[in-house]
């Protein structure tokens, strides 16, 4: 049963920010947007204390640390925004929750963006940041990357482009509806299905995301760390997806964890019924502390 | 997930607190499969049930039978040492007693009644009272990984380890894959499910969901123009606060007055519009005839 909390961030998203994709709008009216909207997502809870620490080369990146002792778990966090904006307070306040839950500490990556940075700038700042937890002294088993949307599929890049380069992969990850195929050729599945379905996504606009992510560079596309959904997942740690069966990116996470699965990588997926894109995010409803708590059951599980 | 090394080597202390870790990693595993299935309960008793017996008797056997008594022994050695988390340990404690209890009567509960006494309103009130518990035992263990897994191996010594130990090395059924599918056979088929479905407790039925397709449609349409309401409120104020002169007044007022006609047209055609292809939609799926094969 879906909460009256929930129905109405859906209505409401619905009314609001699926109706702003569907229009042509530019990336400034965008971030204005959200920036906007972002008043009404509360603050990081008094128990999580944050400390602004850049230390990469490039971006910003913040720890957080539950207030009550965190254990040697680390939460790496890509948030997600379609690559060119971002919903700072509220991924902040979802590593919070989630930190919190799995007593672990924080690091949330504040990579570049397109279209000024276009890729690979944003993985490269999240390859940055996992190499200084290393530098630091974090195991790497004791590491989980999480990302939502476009941060999950930065994720899935990231340990990828790990595997591919002969490095310590991290102890599993958590992945939030990420958007992992950037070719959307699909002309069937999720992308049709759920076209009218979901409550916040909507494809109008794919195009020119994918233009301006790619820096124009449109062949790019089939690349494994843009669309990982194409990649090898051999030898990746332990996967868990988390997806709403009404989102447009539902095959994503389904696609990604078969082929996961196919290469003998752990991989489970958590189909959640009538929920909007990223409602981990929305610490008003009942649903999105439920699911913060399995993905911190998740961590725990893999990582003692 | 969890290793079976024998407690009482030579780094006694480390490998004692790693089963304890092992030892939530197994109760978060749980945690999450009942989670997975409380919205089935009301709905489909007959198949979760018996999973939820067993995972409440693991929790029983193993959680309380062995892993809350090692803690207690751990907890009791650090007050000791550490007399002013008395007043937590405490509370640890009474938590462990208090969760067994309402981990026998959950257990007693599931077991009580066939599971066809559980469908509708009293599966509900069982599965809300067994999201509790889960919410409860998850606050619990991040507490003590909190108050004690940092600081135990810091404050205790050889002979405090000694004495914590126990001989019996009874490991976590949910540990071994093998184990738990030979003592708890419905809660290992359970475990490694690579899909889950949290929250759905209704079958998908089109025809049920054929009048929430239309809502979504009409939100759509209303909520498109709604947003271009808004948009073209935003420009034509724009545009009065711009004005600088009757001439620039008259060309604004020109401009505003073409626009908003363009989307008063757009007000009226869209809607009917929609009707229109809705109605024939309808119309030709009850028209058309059935095709065998």
């Amino acid at each position: 049963m879906v909460s009256w909390q929930t129905r109405t961030a859906k209505l409401l998203g619905r009314l609001t920010v699926r109706q702003a994709l569907k229009h042509d709008l530019s990336v400034d009216d965008m971030r204005n947007q959200i920036r906007r909207m972002e008043r009404f997502f509360p603050g990081v809870p008094d128990d999580v204390h944050i400390e602004l620490e850049p230390g990469l080369a490039h971006c910003d990146a913040e720890w957080l640390t539950p207030v009550s002792g965190a254990t040697e778990r680390v939460v790496l966090h890509l948030p997600g925004g379609a690559f060119m904006t971002r919903f700072k307070r509220a991924e902040r306040l979802l590593l919070a929750r989630l930190c919190r839950d799995a007593q672990a500490r924080g690091r949330l990556v504040f990579y570049r963006l397109a279209p000024e940075n276009p890729y690979p700038a944003g993985l490269n700042d999240c390859l940055e940041a996992y190499h200084q937890l290393l530098e630091r002294g974090v195991a790497p088993e004791h590491i989980f990357v999480s990302g939502m949307s476009a941060g999950g599929c930065l994720a899935l890049a990231l340990m990828l482009s790990l595997r591919d380069h002969c490095m310590p992969l991290p102890g599993g990850a958590v992945l939030m509806s990420p958007a992992a195929d950037f070719t959307d050729e699909p002309d069937q599945g999720s992308r049709v299905d759920n076209a009218k379905r979901d409550a916040l996504l909507s494809l109008e606009q794919g195009d020119e995301i994918r233009r301006l992510y790619l820096g124009g560079r449109t062949e790019l596309k089939t690349h494994p760390h843009v669309s990982p959904v194409l990649g090898d997942f051999t030898g990746l740690p332990p996967l868990f997806f988390q997806v709403s069966n009404t989102e447009i990116l539902l095959d994503d996470s389904r696609r990604c964890a078969e082929r996961a699965r196919a290469a003998g990588v752990s991989a489970e997926v958590d189909i959640w019924d009538r929920m909007p894109h990223g409602w981990q995010a929305l610490s008003f409803t009942p649903e999105s502390g439920r699911a913060i708590a399995r993905l911190a059951d998740f961590i725990r599980e893999r990582c003692p | 997930m969890t290793s079976s090394e024998p407690v009482g080597t030579a780094n006694p202390g480390a490998a004692f607190m790693r089963r304890l870790r092992n030892d939530h990693a197994g109760l978060s595993r749980v945690l999450r499969t009942i989670d997975g299935l409380l919205d089935r309960l009301a709905g489909e008793p007959e198949a979760v049930q018996p999973i939820l017996a067993e995972a409440f008797g693991y929790l029983l056997r193993y959680q309380h039978g062995y892993h809350h008594p090692r803690e207690d022994r751990l907890f009791e050695k650090i007050r000791r040492k550490r007399p002013a988390l008395a007043d937590t340990l405490a509370k640890l404690e009474e938590e462990h007693e208090t969760g067994e209890r309402e981990t026998a009567e959950l257990a007693e509960a599931l077991a009580a009644e066939p599971p066809d006494a559980l469908r509708g309103k009293k599966g509900e009130r069982l599965a809300a009272r067994i999201h509790g518990y889960i919410q409860h035992a998850r606050m619990h263990m991040r507490d003590e990984e909190a108050v004690f897994y940092a600081r135990a191996e810091k404050v205790l010594g050889k002979s405090d380890w000694a004495e914590i130990i126990d001989g019996d090395g009874t490991e976590d059924p949910a540990a071994d894959m093998a184990v738990l599918a030979d003592q708890y056979p419905e809660l290992a088929a359970h475990f490694d499910l690579p899909t889950r479905h949290p929250g759905r407790s209704e079958t998908a039925d089109p025809a049920v969901n054929a009048p929430h397709q239309l809502m979504l449609d009409v939100t759509d349409l209303y909520g498109g123009l709604l947003h271009e309401g808004f948009d073209l409120t935003r420009r034509n104020a724009r545009r009065l606060l711009a004005v600088r002169g009757p001439i620039g007044l008259v060309r604004t007022v020109g401009a505003i007055t073409s626009d908003n006609l363009r989307f008063a047209g757009r007000c009226v055609t869209r809607p009917s519009r929609w009707a229109i292809n809705t109605g024939a939609d309808w119309l030709i799926a009850r028209v058309k005839p059935v095709q065998d094969g």
